[in-house]
């Protein structure tokens, strides 16, 4: 069994997760693993298939959060060659780490949902993009391949039907752009991953130029599940609008980080405070990421607020891939910030002029504003920067998150700003220091 | 030695046909050939661009975008140290510090007098509950703290047989994987094939 921090024996993705060796096949099968994808081969149509998950309402985990059956209809029914599920395994979003934890205790179940939705879009093989730093999810995931090979579960005839479906693996090689979907469709192609420009869409013209669906890890985990159990009886979860339950992360200043199953629509206060244990000893909460470092910050007095999907991005945040980092106040928001500008000042792939040079104006102006240089001129820079990475002048959403970032941290945090830029102190620090 | 012998060559050119275009192979060949030679000299990607029938410089802009291709030299044991957020917060920054000093290097990149170390900083890993966290050798180290990265650089520094990672093996971990040695890339073939 992996090791495991965080849910385990949960409602639906964790549901087996305190089951020891759930990564072999006979174990993963004797829980009631497989009976899905039996069930769909045998006896269900491809049609039938799309309208269970609509049913279940399962909308997209990579941070999307577009809806799952619909994605799958976008690919044409009648498209006579190849079609493909390429399944999006590059997690790279700073903060979230679930598809690593459910890949790491059940390989198995992204192969079932894989298979599926590859039955779904009428095709016959799905190709997994994992990163490459995910060495053990990734020999996990070839030897449980081997094992439903061997099985007969996967390849000419799963379970004895007339119907081919296979499922391969490919490696990233380090490139955050890649969970960008377009991005990841050229890195399988073997090229640098710049995303492309929509239309074409993946559904029309996708991996190797073919019809492609691509989902992330979450979202086909889940898959077995609903058809086990019923599109209607997943529905029965969440909010009105956001239905299901999902996996967070929790990381930074909390008792217990971890990887937790939740039902969409607890708030933040329980999943941080109750699950994740809440500020460490003598520390206040100040401001946490609600949906990965891409996702607006919220200052801790928003702790109430609901994980209903659509409620956060009517306050402007999101969900996002569920990645939740929160911070404490022994640690300054504008250093906070700093770094993550860094990273996506490096992780833009340079094709858009606002994202590569905006990223990298915020950096110097960052770097000059920590070591005591800064001035009222930097903030307006600052400011001036993030409007330029927003409001989608780019062909992904890269840009618009650094922007975020920077927007989001000024509007709640001004005085840490200020505090730095024009008087060259940090109280933040300076309370760290003391405790 | 800046060169691939002749058998990954003949390796790559095998790849083409696991792909449904061709192109597809040119990141696993790259795979190859940094395992053989470390890290990939112009020579290695010249090779594999002809074996591959690309354009060298086509294969160098994919080799120069993906920060696990190395095109300079590096340490047997290769630390990447993450330094995002969740990682920063958790203290990367000493981990970083007592790192530089334990294999005895002054900044990212550079190569430790022995050979056996180097460090990168890099992004996010995806292991925000274990942070600070790194990856070496193929694994993930999780919960570091100044000593245990003592102890990792101490572990690599004795003789193979005494080395505490080279038998720790998790239940689900394959003998073999530890290092992708070239019956690991058999293996792998197989079961992707």
């Amino acid at each position: 069994m992996a090791e495991q921090r965080g849910t385990v024996g949960g409602p639906v993705l964790t549901e087996w997760f305190a089951t020891a060796d759930l990564h072999k096949l006979d174990v993963y099968e004797a829980l009631g693993g497989y009976s899905a994808l039996r069930k769909v081969v045998s006896g269900m149509t491809a049609l039938q298939v799309i309208d269970e998950v609509k049913v279940s309402g399962l909308r997209g985990r990579g941070g999307a959060d577009f809806p799952t059956a619909t994605k799958w209809s976008f690919v044409p029914k009648d498209h006579p060659g190849p079609k493909f599920i390429v399944v999006n395994a590059d997690e790279s979003e700073p903060g979230s780490a679930k598809d690593r934890y459910l890949l790491e205790n059940s390989p198995h179940m992204l192969l079932e949902g894989a298979a599926i939705a590859t039955f779904a879009i009428g095709g016959h093989d799905a190709w997994v993009y994992i990163r490459g730093e995910y060495d053990l999810p990734f020999e996990m995931l070839r030897d449980a391949i081997a094992e439903a090979r061997t099985k007969g579960y996967l390849g000419a005839k799963p379970f004895g039907a007339d119907y081919p479906l296979d499922v391969h693996l490919y490696r990233g090689h380090g490139a955050y752009i890649c969970g960008e979907e377009t991005a990841l469709l050229e890195s399988l192609e073997g090229k640098r991953a710049q995303p492309r420009s929509r239309p074409p869409f993946p559904a029309v013209k996708g991996a190797w130029g073919l019809p492609t669906a691509v989902n992330n890890v979450e979202t086909l985990a889940t898959v077995p599940w609903i058809i086990r159990h019923s599109g209607a009886e997943y529905a029965t979860r969440g909010t009105e609008k956001a239905k299901g339950t999902r996996m967070v992360t929790v990381s930074g200043d909390v008792q217990k980080p971890g990887n937790y199953e939740i039902e969409i629509g607890v708030t933040y206060r329980h999943i941080i405070e109750e699950l994740a244990g809440g500020a460490l000893p003598g520390r206040k909460l100040k401001v946490f990421w609600p949906g990965g470092s891409s996702a607006k910050v919220l200052p801790a007095s928003m702790l109430d607020t609901s994980t209903d999907l659509d409620g956060l991005k009517a306050l402007g945040t999101m969900g996002g891939s569920g990645g939740i980092i929160v911070m404490d106040d022994s640690h300054c928001v504008v250093k906070g910030a700093a770094r993550l500008l860094r990273f996506y000042a490096h992780e833009s792939c340079g094709k858009c002029t606002p994202c590569r040079v905006g990223g990298n104006w915020a950096v110097r102006t960052y770097d000059r504003i920590l070591a005591g240089e800064g001035s009222q001129l930097d903030l307006n820079i600052l400011d001036r920067v993030q409007q330029g990475l927003q409001a989608g002048r780019c062909l992904c959403g890269l840009g618009d998150a650094a922007g975020w970032v920077i927007q989001s941290t000024m509007t709640h945090f001004r005085n840490e700003y200020e505090e730095h830029s024009l008087h060259n102190t940090c109280s933040v620090e300076k309370v760290a220091v003391g405790a | 030695m800046n060169t691939l012998s002749e058998h990954v060559i003949e390796e790559i050119r095998e790849l083409p046909g696991k792909y449904p275009q061709p192109r597809s192979a040119v990141m696993p060949a790259l795979d190859l050939a940094q395992e053989e030679l470390g890290h990939l000299t112009q020579e290695a990607m010249t090779q594999v661009a002809e074996a591959l029938q690309l354009d060298p410089g086509y294969v160098e802009g994919v080799a120069t975008f993906y920060t696990l291709f190395h095109l300079e030299p590096v340490g047997k044991h290769r630390f990447y140290v993450c330094t995002n957020l969740s990682c920063m917060l958790r203290g990367s920054e000493s981990i970083i510090e007592r790192l530089k000093v334990a294999i005895g290097v002054t900044e990212a990149g550079e190569v430790s007098k022995d050979g056996m170390f180097s460090y990168e900083e890099v992004e996010c890993l995806g292991a925000c509950e274990y942070a600070p966290v790194c990856r070496l050798d193929h694994r993930y180290e999780k919960d570091l703290t100044e000593t245990k990265i003592d102890q990792l650089v101490n572990d690599r520094r004795l003789p193979r047989r005494y080395q505490k990672h080279a038998t720790a093996a998790p239940a689900t971990r394959k003998p073999a994987a530890r290092r992708t040695t070239r019956s690991t890339r058999t293996k792998t073939k197989k079961a992707d094939g």
